[in-house]
This record gives structure tokens, sequence and C-alpha cells, in this order.
């Protein structure tokens, strides 16, 4: 029904340029797309509004190539994973990485490092240890253990939105729970 | 990886999962940017509408157009004058089998639908 529901809305945008249609999609799914820049930035909640804003802009830009191959959603988070590796290959050439290791990994702001990390105010207990143990992850494991976790896609739907293979992804996710797993114990999660 | 260690992970992240964003204004910023990115490109598309015309005509001027149209329509015009004729000539002998519900819809799809289709899409467009 929601599908449908989508559906309808897109064909709304898509045809008549109707932007209350576009108005309830970004109602609908801003949560799910700021929370995935969230995951991915480590709780940077400047960088990831105004990347979640650019993919909005982008979807709207781009609404009618889009086929119903997939659900909406899907269609949106490929998108957005777009958008986040454009920063980071932003980010790399103007040589503004913040670790030689891996250009994707942002400081850890579970510590308080971070500029911008208001989101940590309500439940911040769980949400710095939630992006302490992101931290550990590499960019791939971070992405597949949220888009599964948090946002709860299967295997074969990260794979379309990542466009990694789908025994790639399932590689990704081993490691990462496996990186989770420890960190939760040393964390006393398993008491 | 063993079955605790995945139900650990999985309950820790369940929690994550619970956490809804407030929209917070974030949706007018966007249909805001929107609004800026829309009449931005269609300044764009209107500024290469005109110039195509423009060029459009001074080609057509200075090549000649005007003439070679001249001529098309004289070639045109002979040639309907010449199947009139022919039909007229013939009309009488000939029955065509005519029905006037065919005729109307013809009549209304050429002389109602396509002007009104022609100036939607003229007004669309510009």
């Amino acid at each position: 029904m929601a599908v449908h529901g989508d559906i309808a809305l897109v064909t709304q945008v898509a045809v008549f340029q109707n932007k209350k249609a576009f108005d309830q999609l970004v109602r609908k799914y801003q949560s799910p797309v700021r929370r995935f820049f969230l995951n991915q930035t480590l709780g940077d909640e400047m960088l990831s509004d105004d990347l979640a804003q650019e993919t909005f802009i982008k979807a709207y830009l781009n609404i009618t190539k889009f086929r119903g191959m997939s659900s909406f959603s899907t269609w949106l988070m490929r998108i957005a994973y777009n958008v986040f590796y454009d920063h980071c290959r932003k980010m790399r050439n103007e040589k503004l990485e913040m670790s030689n290791n891996d250009y994707r990994t942002i400081p850890d702001p579970a510590y308080g490092s971070h500029p911008h990390s208001s989101f940590l105010t309500p439940h911040s207990s769980l949400k710095m240890d939630l992006y302490a143990a992101l931290a550990l992850l590499k960019p791939g494991e971070r992405e597949c253990i949220t888009l599964q976790l948090i946002d709860g896609y299967p295997v074969n739907e990260i794979s379309k939105i990542t466009g990694i293979p789908e025994n790639t992804v399932k590689s990704h996710l081993r490691r990462g729970k496996d990186k989770m797993a420890n960190y939760l114990r040393q964390n006393g999660y398993d008491r | 990886m063993t079955d605790k260690d995945n139900l650990l992970v999985e309950d820790f992240f369940k929690q994550a999962a619970r956490q809804q964003i407030e929209d917070d204004g974030f949706t007018e910023r966007v249909m805001a940017q929107i609004g800026q990115t829309k009449s931005s490109s269609r300044r764009w598309s209107l500024m290469w509408t005109w110039f195509c015309v423009a060029m459009a005509l001074v080609l057509f001027f200075l090549f000649g157009g005007w003439e070679s149209l001249k001529g098309t329509m004289m070639v045109w015009m002979t040639t309907a004058l010449t199947s009139l004729e022919v039909f007229f000539t013939t009309a009488p002998t000939t029955e065509l089998p005519l029905n006037p519900g065919v005729l109307l819809l013809v009549a209304a799809f050429v002389l109602i639908y396509l002007p009104y289709q022609t100036a939607r899409k003229l007004s669309a467009t510009l």
C-alpha cells in the first residue's frame, strides 16, 4: 500500500510537477535519509542535513528517471549513497580527509570532538556508543551494517543501493558484526 | 560469530533503529531550495529557447528561406488545386461511404483538440 502510495506521489511529481506531492515524499523519507547520513558521518548533524538536502534535490530533478524497478525508498537511498560517495571523493580531492588510512573515516564524535553533535542530547549514552561503535568499522562495513540493522534492508536491496555484489555485502556484514559484538562485549552490553 | 553475538548486535541496533528524526523545518528548507533550483533551470531553459528561435530566424533569412518557402507553398497549392479539380471532376460518379459520426469526431479533433493541446504545450514551455 505504501509502495503504491509512493508511486502515485512520484507520478504526480513527474507528470504534473506537483510540489505538494514531493513535499509529502520529503516528509516521509527525511528521517531515514538523515539518519543514514548521521550514521555515516558519525553524528555530524549539519553535514548530514546538507547531504540529505542535496539527495532530495537530486531526487526531484531526476524523478522522471525513476522506473519503479525497485521501491522508491531503495532508489532514494541509492541517490543518498552516491551523494555521500561524491562528498567523500571531494573531501579526498581537497585533501581534507581526517585519517591517513581511510579517507572516509571521520573523527570519533562520541568523545565530544564533533562540533555539530546536537543529536547527541537525547539518549546520548546510546548514541555515543553507537557512533563510537560505527567508527570502528570500515566505510563499506558501516554502510552495510547501518542499512541492514538500522534501516532494515535485506542483502539484495543493500546490493542494489551500494552497487556492491551480494557476496561482498555478506562479507562486510559478517566482519562488521564481529567487530560490533567485540565492542559491545568490551563495553558491558552482554550483561 | 555465535548466535549470542548476533542477538547482542541486533538488540543494540534495534534501539538505534527506533530513532526518528524530527522534521524541524527540514522539508520547508528542501522545498525552498527546489524552488530556487527550478527557477534557475527554467531561466536557462527560456534563454536557450529564445536563443534558438533567434538563430533560426537569422539563418532563415540569411539563406533565403523566404524564397524557398514561397516556392514550396506554390508547389503545394498547385498540387492541392489539381487534386481538388480531379476530385470535383470525379465526385459525381464516386460513392464515398462517409459516416457523419466519424466526420464529427475528426472535425472535433482537428478544430478543438489539436489547437487546445498546442496552446497548452506552448504555455507550459514559455
